[in-house]
Order: structure tokens, then C-alpha cells, then sequence
């Protein structure tokens, strides 16, 4: 390369500008300017992806549990999160195709592209970049599971004390294709539709008699599977009165689309009735 | 300077004596031999066992396994019956006898002076095998896509049930299969094979006959997994869970067998592109002047080969339930169903990365030819495949979150998950790098790249929720994952395996993809790609759960807007394979080097004679020294990058 430069010198600090003045040349520079403006364009379009999203989950009647809300909380701060990345990703996409040309160039672009072969800012700063933003998936992932863990098994999330109501417990039987719910604390009383009182943690032991369903209380937002030969658990306390969805979401064979049925959500007084019409009372 | 003074004298080898005509039985043997050898095998086993073995006469209840058994066997019997007639075990059959194949035969076997004939039979040159690949998978394709437009049929006629469940059920499965195995061929299969060691400068593969036997080893495995529509199909999804795989029809066996066999081809095509690429490179081409599709393809391989096994260990165990009575997977008798369950996702998520990397590796490599670019740091890219491989084999226990067979696994899994991200987010910045400030030449495999970058934005937006416990607990078995899947695999999966075929296809067909048609059908399939699935995901997230053949009112317009955009995918797919066939056939003359590449496969001449090159290539840079210098750069800066980098003399 037949640069004229100082040899005598390459290293001297005098000769280099300072790291702040790079940068505001760098920042000045044209295309530096508009692929920013695209990119705050495009991360104020993504994220209302968040609402619509949350939107669309809130359409057959939800949340109804803590655990539904706090779900869509993290929808929402991952959307938040992630928006720049995805942003500053179709920024340099548009930009490429219409600010650099590229939708126009019919002919082979001949070698006037720059050789550029790395950069260390550019590595390091998106390393950086990407790893917080994984960090701090992981981190909220984290924290959030072991809440909404103690949610399902009837602690109180914030302080881990178990709630001041007794849990109930529903033992749930998956079975081609129907959904059983035994109470065994109301003696037994068994349903093919789900009640619980609002307010008060229902606590599920559920298995299943033939093949691997899954229990999707749908607006609750709670699922786990249920295995033949094993007991799995999970629970929740509904927070709003009405009828929502219980779906299977495991393929279980022919009528795998038509074993739903409902969770009732009612006071606790009608749920008393509604346990003493069965033929049970009320343990506790 | 040492210099090689004592010159060897030349040595006669000691060669084979030639058995009559080049080729021997070989000569006779093709595709159809294969066919005849096959089915007959298969019927007389099952005419043998049938009558002559008196299964399930110990016991009443073992009559169901006997048939099982029969069905095994005779597929089984398929499979080796075919690779005999098409002359598999001729080689070493030979070689047994002490007669060994001679040059002769070995330039016979790979496909001189045959014609066309050589694409019907065990030929092992790569760039025939290669081919052989390409249309396989496109074969596949068709299937494929025919089921995914009955799937969406009935999803979209929403007042009644158009297939019996159990058709239905097995349509999922088999549609989700026969696209899975033709994901995972279509880049690795026949570019790993055509291009791959032209890539490298080298003659053939490593071992040219494991090549033929990997690519055949895949026919005979499909023909049995098809089947399975006709035998009472597979009723489940293409995971095959059990214990519901147990109670299925004999078609699961064909699955089965279809799984088993399969998996030996990949093992076997893995060992194969591994070997080739570590030891046969082509003088100078040190491994910081590899190009980065070798590296993407050997990722690739390297998680097949290490992964696949798992796989056929899950079918081995679920074929020897059904076929001799174990219980692995039978909970009433002691086993599990979620020994199924991470044995199959073992494979199963690593699987998704060997059909992601190689697709991605491709489009870095034409990037960088179409932008007339180096690849933004080749360290970071290779750093990311790498980082993909390490983290795939932690990660599989976040597809079984909610199977509740371990509730704290979610835990670590949910953070090597979210930290597969990163590698991930290394490859994003390659192709951010790349495109910076470069001015990209207009042509089909390009734009392909922008809409690949686009669906892998969504992809991942959308991955990154259900990578979070608390989330998949709702998402987990509905459309949304369905939807999100399809993003990844046919997104950026399937469209990028468009974009490096069109890169590619004037080196291996001989002529220019006729791109004014293939554009018309990409685009339409583009948009109604876009069309389908995000309304799906507007299904997923109202609660529809995946794999049902009806629902609640609710979900009804969103599905039948995903019907209506999936039938236009299948319109556009049909152009875009109208535009494949005709350039093949008919498209104009390629030359050597259309797109003016650096890399090695496309300094030899189109068609690519049987040996490659006239003489192998020495390499003295790595292919990307393309652009000018950076006006930018300030002149230290220039002096400092001459000392680290040799750019491209060639
Ligand atoms: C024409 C384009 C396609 C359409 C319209 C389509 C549609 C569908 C539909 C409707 C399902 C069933 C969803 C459910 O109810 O669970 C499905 C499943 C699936 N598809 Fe596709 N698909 C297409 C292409 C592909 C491609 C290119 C792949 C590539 C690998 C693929 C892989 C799968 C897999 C793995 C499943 C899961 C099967 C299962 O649940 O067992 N599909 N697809
Ligand atoms: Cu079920
Ligand atoms: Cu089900």
C-alpha cells in the first residue's frame, strides 16, 4: 500500500484524533444520520406490536390470573427489549436496498464498495449489545418463573408465604378425550367442567389414563401435561368471575380438537352450592 | 531452502486385473433394478412370514405385535432388497472375493462415459450425487406441499370435517416429516455435494461410494414413510410421541423404518463432507482462507452426525415396542413416556440448526459475491457457527417446559436457550457488516437475502418469547409456535435454500435460472408466505391449539385468511418451480463465472469436467478481497490492517 505517511512516527498520539472526535465524525457522516432516523422510525413501529399482540390474547376474555398478567407484562418488556435489535437490523436492511442503492443496481457493482473487514467497535459494542440484552432476558425470565411458580402452588408470589386461604385441590384425569376433575377434599365430587371460587389457589395433581394430554386452562395461562403414569402439578387463583377455555394441547389421537371444556369461576358462595348439588360439602 | 534432491523412482502399482468389461454387474444395475430388488425382497419376506412363521401363536394377545413384526421386516426387506439391486454391495462384495474394483470400474461407477443413465444409478461422483440430491429434495418438496394445501383445506373449511381424523392426524405428521427430511437435504445434500469440494479445490469426496450409498440410502427411506397413508396411517404429529404412537396403525413402522434408515444416510453423509473438508482442502487454503459456507456445512454435519443417533436410538426403542413387546415408552409396564420425549428432542432441536446453518452459511458466501464485499469479520461469523454447535446440545429441554417431567429444568434451559441468541446475534452483524455501505447488484439471490432477513426478524422476535418459561406456558402446542416455526424454517430456511440454489444452479445444471419468472413466483410466494402465517399467529395467540381439524368460531377468520395465502404460497411455489424446470431444460448457456465470484468452484469450467480441475488449485488468500480500500479509514489505521491482512491477490 503506497500511502504517504510518517513512518518515523505511526504510532504517535498527536497524529491520531482523539476517540471523540471520531466519533462525532462518524455521527456526522450522512448515511450514519438517516440509517438513525430509520432506525427510531421502525423501533416506534415495533413496538406497539407489543399491544397488538397482547391484544390478541386478551380476546377470548382474559387474563384471568395473575400468572395470564404477568405473562403478557413480559410480552410486553420483551418486545420493549428487543425492538432496537430488530430495528437496527431492517434499518440497515432498508437503507441497503434504497439509501445504498442497492434495488437499482441492474449492472455487477464493480470494486467500488469499501474493503471493510471487521471493526472493532462495531464487534465489541454489538457483543456487548447482545449479551445484556440475553442477560437480561434471562435474568427477568428467571425472576418471573420462580413468581409465577409460587403463584401456581398457592404461595402469595411477592413474600413465598403460603396464601392465607387453603388451597384447593382438584385432581385432573386426561383421557381420550375427556377431561376429568375430581375434588377430593369435597368428597370426591367429580365434573367434566372445571368450578373454582375466585380469590382462593386451586392446586392441580394432574395424570392422564392413556396417552400424553395437556392441560391448557387457556385465560388462566397455565398448561402442563398430562402423562400417563406420572403426576404433574400446577395451579393458579382465578381473578376474574366467568367462563373461560380448558383445551387439550398435546396431540392425543382422533378427537385431540374436540377435548375442551370450560373452567367456571364463581364466588365462593355459589361454589358451595354448587358443591353441595353435586352430593359434597365443603371440608374446610 | 531444503530442496528434494533423490527423486523416486516411479514404481509400478500392482493394479487389479480387469474381470471382464468395465463395471461388471454394476453395468446392469439402476434405479429400476433397485425397484424390482426391492419389492421383491419385500413380498417374499412377507409371503415367508406370513405363512411359514407362526407369529403370535404363543399368546392371543401377540397377534397385533406379529403383524407389527411382519410389517417391520418387510419394510426393512425394502430397504436392503433396494440398495442390492441397485448394486450397493457389488464394491465390496468384490472386494471380498479379492477382486477389487479397477480404475476402470472405479471411473465406470463414477458415471464416465454413461450419459445420462448415471443420474439412475450408484454413481459416485459428487457432482452426480449432487444433482441426484437437488431433485430428490424437490421431490420431496412437491409431497410435501401438496399436504400442507390439504392440511390447510380442511382448516379452512371450518364447517365440517373434510378428512377422517385419523387421516388428518397422519397428514400432520407426515406433512411435517417429509418437510423436515427435505429441509435438511436441500442445502447440505446438493450443494454440500456438488459445490462443496469444488469449494476446496479437491477431485471428488473423501469417500466417493459412501456418497452414492447416502444418497440412496435416503431413497429407500422414503418411499416407506409415504406408504403410510395407505396403511392406516401414522396418526400423530411428526414427533411421534408415545404412548399415542403405540396405539397408531402399522403405518408408524414406516416412520420407523423410514427414520432409521434415514438416519444412517445422514451419518453416513456427515463422516463423508467431514472427512472431505478437514483433509482435503486444497493446497494453501488454511483454515482462515476457507470459505465460510465449508464452515457453515461442517457445523452442520457435525451436529447431524453427533445428534442423529439419538434420534434412531428414540425409533429403534418405539419400533421394538410395537415389533417384540418391550416397554420403553409404555408407562402401564414400567416405562416412560418422557424417555421418548428427550431422546426425540436430543435430535430434534439440534435438527433445526442443521437446517438453519448451512442455508445461512450459503447466503454469506453470496452476499459477499453480490455486494463485491469482503465478509464483515470472518472471525465473528466462524465464532458463531461454532457457538450454535456448542450451545445446540443444551438446549432441547425447552420444547418439553411444560411435559412437567423435571419443573426446575426450566431454569437452566431457559437460559442456554436465551443464550443461543448471541452466536445467532454474531451471524446478524456478519450480514449487517456486509451490507454496510455496499452497494448490492440487483439480481433474484440477493433480494432472496432481504426477504430472508426480514422473516428471520420476525422469527426471532417471536422466538424470543417462547424461549421464556413463563410464556410458553401459553404458547406451548398452539398455532403461535406453529407459526413461528414456519418462520424459521421456510422464512429463512426454505427461501434461503431458494436464494443459494439460484446462486448456484449455472454451476451445476450449465445454464442461467431463468429469473424474471423465478421472481414472479418467489414474490408471490413471499407475500402469501407472510399472508398465512402471521394471521396464524393471530390464531395462536387467541388460544388454538396446533394439530386439531376443528375450533372454536373464534379462530375462523383467521384461518381461512391462512387457507387463502397458503394456497397462493402453493401458486407461487408451481412458478418458481416452472422457472427451475425450464431453465434446466431449456434456460440460456452459463459461463464459467457469471456473477464474477472468487471462489474456487467457479474458476473451473461449466460443465464441470469429471475430474474438476486440470490441475488442482494452489489458494494464497481467502476469496473475499473484494472493494477498494476505505476512503474513510484514516491512514494509520490502512497501515495497520496491511500488517494483519493480506488482501485477495488472486
Ligand atoms: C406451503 C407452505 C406450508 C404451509 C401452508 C404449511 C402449513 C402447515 C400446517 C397447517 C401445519 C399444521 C399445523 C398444526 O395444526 O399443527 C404444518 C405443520 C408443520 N409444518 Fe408446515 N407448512 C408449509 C411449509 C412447511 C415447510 C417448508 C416446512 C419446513 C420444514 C414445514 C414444516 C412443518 C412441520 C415440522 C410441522 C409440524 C407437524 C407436526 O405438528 O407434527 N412446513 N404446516
Ligand atoms: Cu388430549
Ligand atoms: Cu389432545
Amino acid at each position: 500500500m503506497s500511502i504517504e505517511t510518517p513512518v518515523d512516527q505511526p504510532e504517535s498520539p498527536t497524529n491520531r484524533p482523539d476517540s471523540t472526535h471520531r466519533m462525532k465524525e462518524w455521527f456526522s457522516r450522512d448515511y450514519v444520520r438517516k440509517i438513525i432516523a430509520i432506525f427510531i422510525v421502525l423501533t416506534i413501529i415495533i413496538i406497539p406490536i407489543a399491544w397488538l399482540v397482547i391484544h390478541f390474547l386478551e380476546l377470548s376474555g382474559g387474563p384471568a390470573s395473575s400468572i395470564m398478567e404477568e405473562l403478557e407484562t413480559t410480552i410486553f418488556v420483551f418486545t420493549l427489549v428487543s425492538a432496537p435489535l430488530m430495528a437496527i437490523t431492517a434499518a440497515v436492511l432498508v437503507y441497503s436496498l434504497f439509501g445504498w442503492g442497492s434495488i437499482k443496481s441492474e449492472e455487477p457493482p464493480m470494486q467500488e464498495n469499501p474493503a471493510i473487514r471487521t471493526n472493532a467497535v462495531a464487534v465489541i459494542g454489538w457483543t456487548v449489545a447482545t449479551s445484556l440484552l440475553a442477560a437480561f432476558l434471562v435474568i427477568w425470565g428467571l425472576v418471573e418463573l420462580a413468581t409465577i411458580t409460587a403463584d401456581s402452588y398457592g404461595s402469595t408470589p411477592s413474600s413465598q408465604q403460603p396464601n392465607a386461604t387453603k388451597p384447593i385441590d382438584v385432581n385432573v384425569t386426561g383421557q381420550q378425550w375427556v377431561w376429568t376433575f375430581e375434588y377430593p377434599d369435597q368428597q370426591k365430587i367429580q365434573s367434566n367442567v372445571l368450578v373454582v371460587p375466585i380469590n382462593t389457589p386451586i392446586y392441580f395433581n394432574v395424570t392422564s389414563k392413556d396417552v400424553i394430554h395437556s392441560f391448557w386452562v387457556v385465560e388462566m395461562g397455565v398448561k402442563i401435561d398430562a402423562n400417563p403414569g406420572a403426576v404433574t402439578n400446577t395451579g393458579f387463583t382465578a381473578n376474574k368471575l366467568g367462563t373461560f377455555n380448558i383445551r387439550c394441547a398435546e396431540l392425543c389421537g382422533l378427537h385431540h380438537a374436540y377435548m375442551e371444556t370450560n373452567v367456571q369461576v364463581v364466588t365462593q358462595d355459589q361454589f358451595d352450592s354448587w358443591v353441595r348439588e353435586q352430593g359434597g360439602k365443603r371440608t374446610v | 531452502m531444503s530442496q528434494t534432491a533423490v527423486i523416486h523412482e516411479q514404481q509400478a502399482v500392482p493394479q487389479p486385473k480387469q474381470h471382464g468389461k468395465p463395471g461388471g454387474f454394476l453395468a446392469q444395475a439402476n434405479i429400476f433394478t433397485g425397484l424390482i430388488g426391492g419389492v421383491v425382497t419385500a413380498g417374499v419376506t412377507y409371503f415367508i412370514g406370513d405363512k411359514l412363521v407362526p407369529w403370535g401363536t404363543q399368546n392371543a394377545d401377540f397377534s397385533q405385535v406379529g403383524l407389527n413384526a411382519l410389517v417391520f421386516c418387510t419394510f426393512v426387506a425394502w430397504v436392503i432388497g433396494f440398495m442390492v439391486g441397485i448394486g450397493a454391495f457389488a464394491g465390496p462384495i468384490r472386494w471380498a472375493l479379492g477382486h477389487d474394483l479397477t480404475h476402470d470400474d472405479a471411473e465406470y461407477m463414477a458415471g464416465k462415459g454413461q450419459g445420462r443413465m448415471k443420474y439412475w444409478k450408484y454413481t459416485t461422483d459428487h457432482k452426480v450425487v449432487g444433482i441426484q440430491y437437488l431433485v430428490m429434495a424437490l421431490v420431496l418438496f412437491g409431497f410435501g406441499g401438496f399436504f400442507a394445501m390439504l392440511i390447510r383445506t380442511e382448516l379452512g373449511v371450518t364447517w365440517r370435517e373434510v378428512f377422517d381424523p385419523n387421516f388428518y392426524n397422519s397428514l400432520i405428521g407426515t406433512h411435517g416429516i417429509v418437510m423436515i427430511i427435505a429441509m435438511i437435504i436441500v442445502v447440505a445434500g446438493p450443494l454440500g455435494n456438488f459445490i462443496m469440494p469444488l469449494m476446496i479445490g479437491a477431485r471428488d469426496m473423501a469417500f466417493p461410494r459412501l456418497n452414492a450409498l447416502s444418497f440412496w440410502l435416503l431413497f429407500a427411506a422414503v418411499p416407506p414413510l409415504v406408504l403410510n397413508l395407505v396403511l392406516g396411517g401414522m396418526r400423530d404429529g411428526w414427533t411421534a410421541y408415545q404412548p399415542l404412537g403405540t396405539q397408531a396403525p402399522i403405518g408408524m413402522i414406516g416412520y420407523q423404518v423410514c427414520i432409521i434408515t434415514f438416519a444412517f444416510s445422514t451419518g453416513i453423509a456427515g463422516v463423508n463432507l467431514i472427512t472431505t473438508i478437514v483433509t482435503m482442502r486444497a493446497r494453501g487454503m488454511t483454515w482462515a482462507r476457507t470459505p465460510i459456507f465449508i464452515i457453515g456445512t461442517l457445523a452442520a454435519a457435525i451436529m447431524g452426525l453427533i445428534w442423529f443417533p439419538m434420534f434412531q436410538y428414540a425409533q429403534l426403542l418405539a419400533a421394538s415396542d410395537k415389533v417384540i413387546g418391550t416397554s420403553f415408552y409404555i408407562p402401564q409396564n414400567g416405562g416412560s413416556v418422557w424417555l421418548y420425549e428427550n431422546l426425540f428432542w436430543l435430535l430434534g432441536h439440534p435438527e433445526v440448526y442443521v437446517i438453519v446453518v448451512p442455508a445461512t452459511a450459503g447466503i454469506l458466501e453470496l452476499m459477499v459475491v453480490f455486494l463485491r464485499k469482503p465478509l464483515f469479520s470472518y472471525k465473528m461469523a466462524v465464532a458463531g457457527f461454532a457457538g450454535v454447535v456448542g450451545i445446540s446440545a443444551v438446549v432441547w429441554v425447552h420444547h418439553m417446559y411444560m411435559t412437567g417431567f423435571a419443573p426446575q429444568a426450566g431454569y437452566p434451559f431457559m437460559l442456554s436457550t436465551e443464550l443461543i441468541s448471541i452466536p445467532f446475534g454474531f451471524l446478524v452483524l456478519v450480514m449487517l457488516g456486509t451490507m454496510w455501505r455496499g452497494k448490492a447488484w440487483n439480481r433474484l439471490p440477493m433480494m432472496i437475502v432481504y426477504a430472508v432477513i426480514f422473516d428471520k426478524i420476525i422469527g426471532g422476535i417471536t422466538g424470543v418469547y417462547l424461549s421464556d418459561v413463563p410464556v410458553d406456558q401459553y404458547m406451548h402446542g398452539s398455532m403461535f409456535v406453529v407459526a413461528h416455526f414456519h418462520y424459521m424454517l421456510m422464512g429463512a430456511g426454505l427461501f434461503g435454500a431458494m436464494a443459494v440454489i439460484v446462486y448456484w444452479f449455472p454451476k451445476m445444471t450449465g445454464r442461467m435460472f431463468d429469473e424474471r419468472i423465478g421472481k414472479i413466483g418467489f414474490w408471490t410466494a413471499f407475500l402469501a408466505f407472510q399472508v398465512t402465517f402471521l394471521s396464524m399467529f393471530v390464531a395462536g395467540l387467541q388460544g388454538m391449539p396446533r394439530r386439531v381439524l376443528q375450533f372454536d368460531n373464534a379462530f375462523e377468520i383467521s384461518n381461512w385468511i391462512s387457507t387463502i395465502g397458503a394456497y397462493f404460497i402453493g401458486i407461487g411455489m408451481l412458478i418458481f418451480l416452472y422457472a427451475v424446470i425450464t431453465s434446466w431444460r431449456n434456460g440460456k448457456v452459463a459461463p464459467s463465472n457469471p456473477w464474477g465470484s472468487k471462489t474456487l468452484e467457479w474458476q473451473t469450467q461449466t460443465p464441470v469436467p469429471l475430474e474438476n480441475f486440470p490441475v488442482l488449485p494452489v489458494v494464497t488468500s481467502d476469496p473475499y478481497g473484494y472493494g477498494v480500500p476505505d476512503p474513510y479509514l484514516k491512514v494509520e489505521e490502512q497501515l495497520d490492517k496491511d500488517d494483519n491482512e493480506t488482501v485477495g491477490a488472486r
